[in-house]
């Protein structure tokens, strides 16, 4: 599984370079500030991204907001601010979780495992839907010199066809 | 917000008790192995549940299983062990966070705001397919009963669509029900 790091702080970045490749990980990018990460995303192709929240020239929660739109991964926030605030700014960003540092081992590799499943259901789900047509049914409704109104109904069926009917009878 | 908590050793229940209670969540159930969990969460319908892993009779992930087969509510697991096999069926009964013993108030409250986050997006994508799925059925039906009746009493599809619109109308049934009830009794 290839991991994507962004951490400004140089020893922090190593130690979990270090923590990740131990447990099997690879760490396929090293980010040292949001904009880098987002550049990363495009090229070393990551499974998921573990990102800092406090870094400079673009800070973790738009890297992951920028990254998601482009490659929808799941996204880890790291993050010594574990206030109400950054972490919802992380939610709105789309993040799936928050640790905050000082973290332990014994927290982010159950936080990468689990936000990979839960992402990968996710998407599974959202194919589903890319993949059913909704059937979907327009009616107009036409008024006559009669006072009568007819219906006009254009219809998608659940083959994907679309049909038009002038319906005979008034509703 | 009403919390299930799952923990059977009772200093750490009464912790992380306080710890919810103090961020504004009620805990509406404290369950003290996980077959309690299992029947409070069918009886107090929890909004999310703290469940700890190695508990009496049934563990923690076992009963997050059961609990999500019965009624999916987000779920985060508090565990002092975090063998890789244990993390792996975690991942697998499909709970959303995974904290480590001893956990602090700043590990616990950002878990639980990310669970419930990614919860409500993974269940609203999934009424989603649900209501796709029942209207793709639907619409199977409705076609089934027309070529039905076009068939047996010699209609055009316009007429016999009418036929069961009409039907739908004057019953005040849904047009499946009316579809489904042609196919039953001339299919």
């Amino acid at each position: 599984m290839n991991v994507l790091i962004a951490e400004d702080e140089t020893i922090i970045r190593l130690d979990l370079k270090g923590l990740l490749e131990k447990n099997g990980f690879r760490v396929c990018g090293e980010a040292r500030n949001g904009a880098e990460a987002v550049e990363l995303a495009r090229t070393c192709e990551p499974d998921v991204a573990l990102l800092d929240l406090r870094m400079p020239v673009v800070d973790g929660a738009e890297a992951a907001r920028r990254i998601y739109a482009e490659r929808p991964i799941p996204i880890v926030m790291l993050t010594a601010f574990s206030d109400r605030a950054n972490v919802e700014k992380a939610i709105a960003a789309g993040v799936f979780t928050y640790l905050t540092k000082p973290f332990r081992e014994t927290d982010l590799v159950p936080a990468i495992r689990l936000a990979v499943a839960r992402h990968t259901e996710l998407l599974a789900a959202r194919r589903t839907i890319g993949k059913t047509p909704p059937p979907a049914r327009i009616e107009i409704r036409l008024p006559s010199h009669s006072g009568h109104h007819w219906p006009l109904r254009v219809q998608r069926t659940a083959d994907g066809s679309v049909g038009v009917v002038l319906d005979g009878e008034t509703a | 917000m009403r919390v299930l908590v799952a923990e059977d050793e009772t200093l750490i229940r009464l912790d992380l008790t306080g710890m919810l209670q103090s961020a504004g969540f009620e805990v509406c159930a404290e369950a003290r192995d996980g077959v309690e969990a299992v029947e409070l969460a069918r009886s107090e319908l929890p909004d999310l549940a703290v469940l700890d892993v190695k508990m009496p009779r049934l563990d923690g992930i076992e009963s997050a299983r059961r609990i999500l087969d019965e009624r999916p509510i987000p779920i985060v697991i508090v565990s002092a062990y975090t063998e890789t096999s244990l993390v792996e069926r975690a991942a697998e009964a499909g709970v959303f966070g995974y904290l480590s013993k001893p956990f602090r108030e700043e590990d616990l409250l950002p878990a639980i705001a990310t669970a419930r986050a990614r919860f409500g997006q993974l269940a609203a994508v999934r009424d989603q397919v649900e209501t796709l799925a029942e209207a793709l059925a639907a619409r199977k039906v409705i076609e089934r009963a027309k070529g039905i009746l076009m068939e047996k009493d010699g209609l055009t599809e316009d007429a016999a669509f009418g036929r069961l619109r009409k039907a739908s109308q004057t019953s005040g049934r849904p047009l499946r029900v009316i579809a489904e009830a042609v196919v039953a009794t001339m299919g």
